[in-house]
Parts: structure tokens; sequence; C-alpha cells
């Protein structure tokens, strides 16, 4: 979510809150050795399990999108403004004192909590308007793979347009393995064949085959001359030089899908920094939800 | 009758006075070129191919020149001849040889008297200016480069048929033969009995080649059989002989299937014997807006939130309007036809889906047909009568009782309305009314789609399409007696009109209904001006393009502050028994993406065509899709946005081989984002997490927009 002038209000209302917690919490610490079974200190701990519980119940709505409880973004915010003051809320409570095992790992467990969130929406306020501008040619990040198989058929057409030989289209299928791929020679009905010299055309082949099928085959590699846009410029540019102006058009086609998926590498790098931190966030959170509450038994009957 | 005589090429006949040269030559077996002159038909003397030498100064027109006693005639002298081939050549010159007729037959006039004479390649200049064409009609193509300007076309209009659509237009190089007041031919009062296409000697006037005109699973119905039936009386023979396989009988048994609804296709049906009964099969459904568990629940805290609901505007209907002269009540949607209906005019005429399906309840025999012989049909009067009788008979109570405010009308004065209202025929592009016009009549659509629109200074603003059941020209009628906007046929329309004075005696005896349609004009005023003030507000090149100021209402996702978390999606299909209306993919407008999501378009293109009527507009903006779609996939093709679906679902339905039984079938059915009427806010934009997903009304927030860029920028 990003942090803008519409959370004024939450912010506001959250250091509100702090603060009184504060002008609380230091005579109360001033007064006496502030513990979690003190009064205020039941009070700080229950305020803050409190706000976790809250925090920790913004992935159960998520899971009922449709009830009218609270707009989700109520929710959400609700979620990182309530979250942040956790963080205070327990230290109040614990008179920033580790205590014993259980309480020193909820602490640090609290902690890890804190800093993955912190993260995670510092994370969600920067990265979408990254994504927009490094990836204009964003799709569905489920829909990738097929969008890559697409693209991937498109390339094959305009590689047999460069430098399929005159009899092939109408020849029966030839089927060529290389590096376990399958490639038919027959062509598409309908494609227009680039007039170019034989040799011009074994070298476009020969581009084809040993640089850009592997390329689109796993654009994940970084090692591609064509996984960078500088080097790939150059690459295309160079065969633009070395093949007639009747090719350039399918080179310049070529080189905008070699540009898509670079994009939707990018794209897929992005949603996992948009959602990796989850993985950290989300189980500790549960572990801190469910061990606060035995600390809180424990705590209370023993 | 008093007797004269006269030598023609020296040879001596007698004929009765008053007989043209013509007529005496012809009688004694003398052959005279003509061109202009059939001997049914009025001579005039237009072309002057008959000419001959009677011995005066100048040549004769044979067919006009009356035989004198004693004349002497020579037919073919040397002068003759030469004046004959110099007319010849001259026509020649401007026909487009070999002309359709010529192609099709070979039996071109004039070709074949240019034939005679040697005429291959006239010495003359073709015309600069060219004359057109003009294909408007379904029956008869007109060329109007093959015209010879002979006027048998319009005698045979106006002396053998007494149509009189048929006249000249315009003087020397712009003179032509006209329809009306040179309207198109299709878009005249033509009947289309095919007369004027037997007239013309040339390929100026020639009938229609017509895709597969030879009908399948059938028996051809010869001329004269066809003749015999009501519907066909004064319709031309050799129009009929020449469009023989157009028209087929076609025997069903009791429980075969004629039509089904959602099928394409482009032939109507006359019940010559027996009953058939005409239904629904697709089950009254849809995919609901939060049906089930979590669709419960979720309205249960819509409610207990206080949340308010929007105006559902979803009125059950009275009745379903289909491709036939009977509706279908909405709760039991089923009627009967029998002999003398005619059914799937839309279909045939504008190539509509069926909106219905039809089974034979006994034995039946139909005719089926395809369009240019419905169309001789229903512009033929004879027929037309009949047919408005039936509809008068059959339909026409039911029909006026479709519209709400005209439920409470007593039957005796609905049986009086009846017989004065007016059945209106229209073809394409045939404007009703125009704004600003004495308003004088109320209308409702029978058959077919308008278009209503009002005149705004960077185009026609489109207000409205409305189908069969749908009226309009009340506004008018109860305001200041001027049209508020233009009324245009989108395809063939047929229309009931009520004439203002018994439209204004209605309101006068039911006062209920004075007030609700005044209620009802209000309220289409304000929505128009609130149309009205959304278009005249900022355009710009970029949102046009995109169809963006198009919209009523855009679902925008700010890419900005969308984590691609897919909440909107999934709250869209959670509040759609799991099938979303909202794709996350779209073009894009600067930080914005709009996704595929409908846009409650202002000119509703899906709403054309919708063989029942299921796809309208509430009296707010949504656009909604009732649950008697038939699932044809008309509007999904019709959305230039692609913002249709068409989802399949399965329903358990009626066996037809076994009625006893019950069958599971997949039934496909259209749609689209309804804004969750249902709940005071669209879900998706509801469930937004992020605060990204709003709904906008592009015109307001795109001048905010523009506007506080602008500022940021200064």
């Amino acid at each position: 979510m990003r942090i803008d002038r519409s959370h004024r209000s939450w912010a506001i209302a959250a250091l509100a809150v702090f603060v009184v917690a504060l002008a609380a919490y230091v005579p109360y610490a001033f007064g006496s050795r502030p513990a979690g079974g003190t009064a205020p200190g039941l009070v700080y701990g229950v305020a803050g399990y409190g706000m976790m519980v809250f925090a920790a119940l913004l992935g159960v709505r998520k899971k009922v999108p449709v009830w009218r409880l609270g707009r989700a973004q109520t929710w959400m915010r609700g979620h990182i403004w309530f979250g942040l003051l956790t963080l205070p809320m327990i230290l109040f409570h614990a008179g920033f004192t580790f205590g014993g095992p259980l309480t020193s790992l909820l602490m640090v467990m609290l902690f890890l909590v804190f800093l993955s969130g912190l993260t995670g929406a510092a994370i969600q306020h920067f990265l979408p308007g990254m994504m927009k501008s490094l990836v204009p040619l964003e799709t569905i990040y489920e829909q990738i793979p097929s969008v890559r198989e697409q693209l991937r058929g498109e390339a094959d057409d305009l590689g047999r347009v460069l430098f399929a030989q005159p009899g092939d289209i109408l020849a029966p299928v030839t089927v060529q393995v290389l590096g376990g791929v399958d490639w038919d020679l027959s062509g598409p009905k309908g494609v227009t064949m680039v007039e170019m010299e034989a040799e011009d055309r074994t070298y476009a082949g020969n581009v084809y085959r040993n640089t850009i099928l592997p390329f689109l085959r796993n654009p994940d590699d970084g090692a591609s001359v064509l996984a960078d846009p500088d080097s790939a410029g150059k690459f295309f540019e160079a065969l633009r030089r070395k093949l007639p102006a009747v090719a350039h058009g399918v080179i310049v086609d070529l080189e905008s899908i070699c540009e898509e998926e670079r994009q939707l590498t990018r794209q897929r790098r992005l949603y996992l920094w948009m959602y990796g931190w989850l993985l950290v966030h989300v189980p500790l959170s549960i572990a801190l939800i469910v061990l606060g509450g035995v600390h809180a038994v424990v705590a209370l009957r023993y | 009758m008093r007797q004269i005589e006269l030598t023609i090429n020296d040879k001596a006949i007698a004929v009765a006075d008053g007989t043209s040269v013509y007529d005496a030559a012809r009688i004694h077996g003398i052959a005279i070129p003509v061109l202009c002159h059939q001997h049914n038909e009025m001579p005039v003397g237009v072309c002057r191919v008959c000419s001959v030498d009677c011995g005066e100064k100048v040549l004769q027109a044979s067919c006009v020149r009356p035989a004198e006693q004693g004349m002497k005639v020579q037919t073919n002298s040397e002068k003759v001849k030469k004046a004959r081939r110099m007319l010849i050549e001259l026509l020649m010159s401007d026909h487009p040889s070999p002309c359709a007729r010529q192609q099709n037959s070979g039996d071109c006039e004039l070709e074949t008297l240019a034939k005679t004479e040697g005429i291959t390649a006239p010495r003359f200049a073709k015309r600069i200016s060219p004359r057109g064409h003009d294909d408007s009609s379904l029956v008869i193509s007109v060329d109007h480069e093959a015209c010879i300007l002979c006027d048998r076309c319009i005698r045979g209009c106006d002396e053998i048929r007494h149509n009189d659509v048929l006249g000249r237009r315009g003087k020397g190089y712009d003179a032509g033969i006209a329809f009306d007041l040179n309207r198109p031919m299709g878009n005249s009062s033509c009947v289309s009995c095919g007369e004027c296409m037997v007239s013309c000697p040339t390929g100026a006037l020639t009938n229609k080649s017509v895709i597969k005109t030879v009908l399948p699973n059938g028996t051809p119905v010869g001329v004269e059989e066809i003749k015999q039936l009501p519907f066909f009386q004064n319709v031309s023979g050799t129009f009929l002989e020449l469009n023989a396989n157009a028209v087929i009988k076609r025997h069903f048994k009791a429980g075969d299937i004629i039509c089904r609804e959602g099928d394409y296709g482009s032939t109507a049906f006359y019940m010559l014997e027996g009953k058939v009964e005409i239904f629904l099969s697709t089950p009254m459904a849809h995919v609901a807006t939060g049906g089930g568990v979590s669709g419960f629940l979720s309205k249960l805290t819509s409610r207990l939130t206080g949340a308010d609901k929007r105006n559902s505007g979803r009125t059950r209907p009275h009745a379903i309007s289909i491709d036939a002269s009977v509706d279908l009540a909405y709760d039991n949607p089923v009627a009967g036809l029998g002999a003398g209906d005619l059914f799937g005019e839309m279909t045939c005429m504008s190539l509509y889906p069926r909106s219905a399906t039809v089974r034979a309840s006994t034995d039946c025999v139909v005719l089926e047909m395809l369009r240019n012989v419905l169309d001789v049909i229903q512009r033929n009067k004879t027929s037309r009568e009949k047919l408005e009788v039936n509809y008068r008979r059959r339909a026409l109570d039911d029909h006026l009782r479709t519209v709400p405010l005209f439920s409470s009308l007593s039957p005796e004065f609905i049986g009086s309305l009846a017989s004065k209202v007016e059945l209106v025929r229209l073809s394409k592009g045939d404007v009703i009314c125009r704004q600003g016009d004495i308003a004088d009549a109320f209308y409702l659509v029978r058959i077919g789609f308008v278009k209503i629109t009002e005149e705004h200074p960077g185009g026609d603003l489109v207000l409205a399409y409305l189908g069969k059941g749908g009226y309009f020209g009340e506004i008018g009628l109860l305001t200041n007696g001027v049209r508020t906007a233009t009324v245009t046929a989108l395809d063939h329309v047929e229309l009931v009109r009520i004439d203002g004075k018994d439209f204004h005696e209605m309101l006068s005896l039911f006062p209920a209904i004075a007030r609700d349609l005044t209620a009802v004009a209000r309220q289409r005023e304000e929505q128009n001006s609130r149309h009205m003030a959304a278009v005249t507000g900022i355009t710009l090149d970029s949102f046009l393009a995109q169809g963006l100021m198009e919209s009523n209402s855009l679902l925008l996702i700010d890419l900005e502050k969308c984590t691609r978390c897919d909440n909107c999606v999934r709250a869209c299909a959670d509040a759609h028994d799991g099938v979303t209306r909202l794709i996350r993919e779209g073009l894009r407008f600067d930080k914005y993406l709009v996704p595929t999501s409908c846009r409650q378009c202002r000119d509703p293109l899906c709403m054309v065509g919708c063989p029942v009527g299921s796809i309208r507009r509430r009296n707010s903006l949504e656009i909604v899709i009732e649950d008697w779609c038939v699932g044809c996939g008309l509007c999904a093709r019709n959305c230039p946005y692609g913002n249709i679906s068409m989802h399949p679902f399965e329903v358990m339905v009626k066996d037809l081989a076994e009625p006893a039984k019950q069958k599971a079938v997949v039934k496909p059915k259209a749609t689209s984002c309804d804004l969750c009427a249902e709940h005071a806010e669209p879900s998706c934009v509801y469930a937004c997490p992020h605060d990204a997903a709003h709904r906008v009304e592009p015109n307001e927030f795109f001048r905010t927009y523009i506007e506080s860029a602008t500022a940021d920028r200064d």
C-alpha cells in the first residue's frame, strides 16, 4: 500500500496513541519497576496483543472479500498502523526487558515480524511504481508462461520468414531437433518470405538458431547477450547492418519480442520481491500470535 | 371500327383507325426495332429507335405515330437504317456492355439490337460523370449506368401495377429514374412486385441473385401454388419464377424442432397448417450477483452495516419480447402459433439470432422463405393488410400492455386504440422523427431496433437504443410539443404509431397514466441532461482514441498503488458465483490501467440486436443482462472492448426426446459487470486493500486530473 497523504489521519491517531501510551509509561517506569504482570503492564500487554490480533485478522478479512465488514483498505491501514503500535506497546508491557526463554523468543519474533512488516510496507510502497515504469508490457503474473509461449510462436513465425527457403513453405514437414526443440520448417500459410540472398538467409538462420532461440527458450538466462537491453540493442543493430533492408522489419519485430521477454523476466523478479517477504512475515506472525497466547495463559495462570 | 389502308415497305395493309404505325406493322408481321415501347404500355416515343419514314419531312416514331389513310411507310430505307444505327450507337456509347442482363441471360434488348446492327465499339466517348448504382433493394438491383431512360419501368409501375413509385428526376445529363422523391429503392414505397424489372429492356433493373437460393430440407413450391396463398396475391409471377427456390414447403411431425433459440438463421416461417409451440428452452438463470451462502452473508453484512442498496431497478417484466406475433409471459414463457402466423421476421430481415425455440405441437406444414421473398410479402399491400389484421387481433393488446404504463388501460380502450393505431414499416437508416419536429405521435417498437440521438456540437450523442417493447415520443407530446431527440431505424423496424390526438385522449381518460408518463418523461430528460453535461466536458484525443469518454463508469486501477494482488478479481468472482467479470488487463492511460470490465457506455452497442431484449439499461446507468439471455453471443461480439464474456454453465433441462426426464446441458450465458447493484459499492473496489481500484465518471475524473496536473506543472 502506498503510504501517502490519505494516511494522515491514521498516522496522527497512531501518534496520539503512542504519545498517550508514552506519557502514561514514563511516570509508571520511574515510579516502580515496570513488568508485564503489573496493572499498567497488563494493560499494555492486552493492548499490544489485541493490536496484533487485529493486524492478523487482515488475512481472514481477505478470505471473504465480498462480505461487507469494512472496506479492505481500512483493514489494511489498520494492519499497518496498529502493527506499528504493537512494538512500543509490547516494549512498554515488558518494560524493555526480554525476560525468560519464552518471552525472549517472543520479543525476538516480534522484532522480526515488525522489521519484515516494515520491509514489506516499504516494498509495497515503492515497487508498484517501479513495476509500472520498468514493465510497461506487464501482464497478469499467472499468464506469463502462456504469454511466453505465444511470443515464442510469433518469433518462430518471424524466424521462418527470414530464413525459410523458397520451397520450404510448400515442402513436407521437416523436423529438426535443436537442443530439444522440434523445429517445423513447413511454415505457416500466407507467410510472406523476405527476399534475400542465400548467404544472408543462412546467416540469419544461424543467428536465430544460436542466439535468439536459446534466449526465448530460457529468457531468465542472464548470460545471454539478449538478457541485457544495451547489449541486445547492439546485437540487433549489428544484425540490421549485416542483413538487407528488406529484413529490417522482421528484425525490429524480433527485437520487440526479446524486449517483451526481458520485461516479463523483470516482472517476475519484481513480483517475487513484492510478495517474497511474506514468506517470513506471515509464518512468524502466526507463530507470534500463538506463542503470545501461550505466554498470556502461562503468565496469568502461573 | 373504320378501317384505313396504308403501305408499309410497299406492302398494302389495312388496320383499324387509330392504330399506330408500329402496331400496324406488328400485326402484319413486319418487325420494327424498338426499345421504349411494350405492347401493354402506353407508347411514349422517347427512344426513337422505332423511327420510320412516313414520307414526311422528318422521320416519325412509329410507336406514337397513328397510321393514316394512304400513308406510305418505309421501315428499312437507307435513311431509316442510318438514323437507327446512329441512335443505337449513341445509346451504346454510355451502356456498360455487357450489362448485368446480358451477362445473366444474354437478352439485353439494346445489346441485341447493337449486335444486329454490327455495332461493336461505339465511336463516341463514354460520359464522364457516373450515374451510380442502387443496391438498397433486397430484390432488384438498380444500375443507372445501364438505364436508357426509356421509361418502361415507370409505365409498368404506374399503368400496370398502379403502385406509382417510379418517376423521372433531373434533366439533361442528370436525368434518371427515381423512386418516390429520389429515395433509394430499398427505402422507398416500392412493393418489390418486380414489374419494373420485367419491363426493363436492359440490365438497369435486374433480379438480385440470391446466395444459397436453394433452401435445403424442403420441397420447392410451384409458382401457381404460391400464388394461391393469400400472402402472395398480387406478387409478380415473373418474380416468383425467378426466385422459385427461395421459398420451400416443409413438413414437421409433432415434436419436431423447427428452430432453436440462439441459432443464427436467414429465413422466416409462415404457418400453412398445424400448430406450434414457441418457448424459451434456456432456463431463467444467469451468473448471479451474490448467489449462494457467500452471497447471502455478504448481503446480510451489507444490510447490518447499513450500506444502502442502490436502486436495483430489476423489476420483473410482464413479458419477454420475441420475434413472433406473440410475446412470452415471463412466468411461463410458452405460447402457441397456428395457421396464418408468421415468425422469424427479425432473423430473416436483419439476421439476428433466433429469439425462441419453436416446436411442432401437431403435424404441421410451413413455408420457409428467404429475405427477398419476405420483403416482397411485407411490401405487398394485400399481404401487408393480412399481417396487420393478424397482429392487431393477436398481439397488439398484449404488446400495448407490455408497456407498464399502459397496464391499467381498460380492455375497451385498448380495443378502440387497436383499431386506430398505424403500423409503420421502416428500413435501416430511416429517420422516424427529428429533433425539433412537431411531436404528433407516440411510438412502440414492434420489431427491430431504433437509435435515439440528441444534437451536440461535437457530433450526435446517442441517448439510448430501444428494441421490441420499447417506446418513445412521450416527452415531445407531454411537454412543449417538439421532439427532443432524433430517432433513427437501425435495421428493419416496425412501429406501432399512436396518433397524438388518441394519445392525449388516453391521458385524459386515464390520469394515472398521465402522471406516470410525466414522471418517466422527466426522468428521461434528467438522464439526457446528465449525459449532455458529461459530454460537453473536456475532450482529449487520447481519451477519445481509447473510447474512454464514451463510458459512464470506468474502472481504473492506479498502477502506482496496485500490488497486483488480484483481490479485486477474486472479489468479483466471489460475488458472481465464481465467475469473474473483471480481467486485470487492458489499456493504460498515464498511471492508470483500464481493466477489461463493462464501461456502462453511453452508446451501448452491446444492446443492439438482442433477440430477446435481455441486455438492457436500468434507470440508473448499469447495463444488465437478464436471466432469459439465450446465449447467442451477439452482445459479446458487438462490444468493441471485449467486456462481455460468454460463460458456460450446466443446467438441468427437460429432455425433449423423453419429456419425463431431465438432462444436464451446458448453456452459455452472457456476463458483464453490473456494478454489483446489490451493494452500495462494486465488490472489486470494496475489496481492494491498497486503494488502487476505483470506479469513476471519466469526464469528471479526467477533468480534475488534468486540472491538477496543470496546476502541478505551473
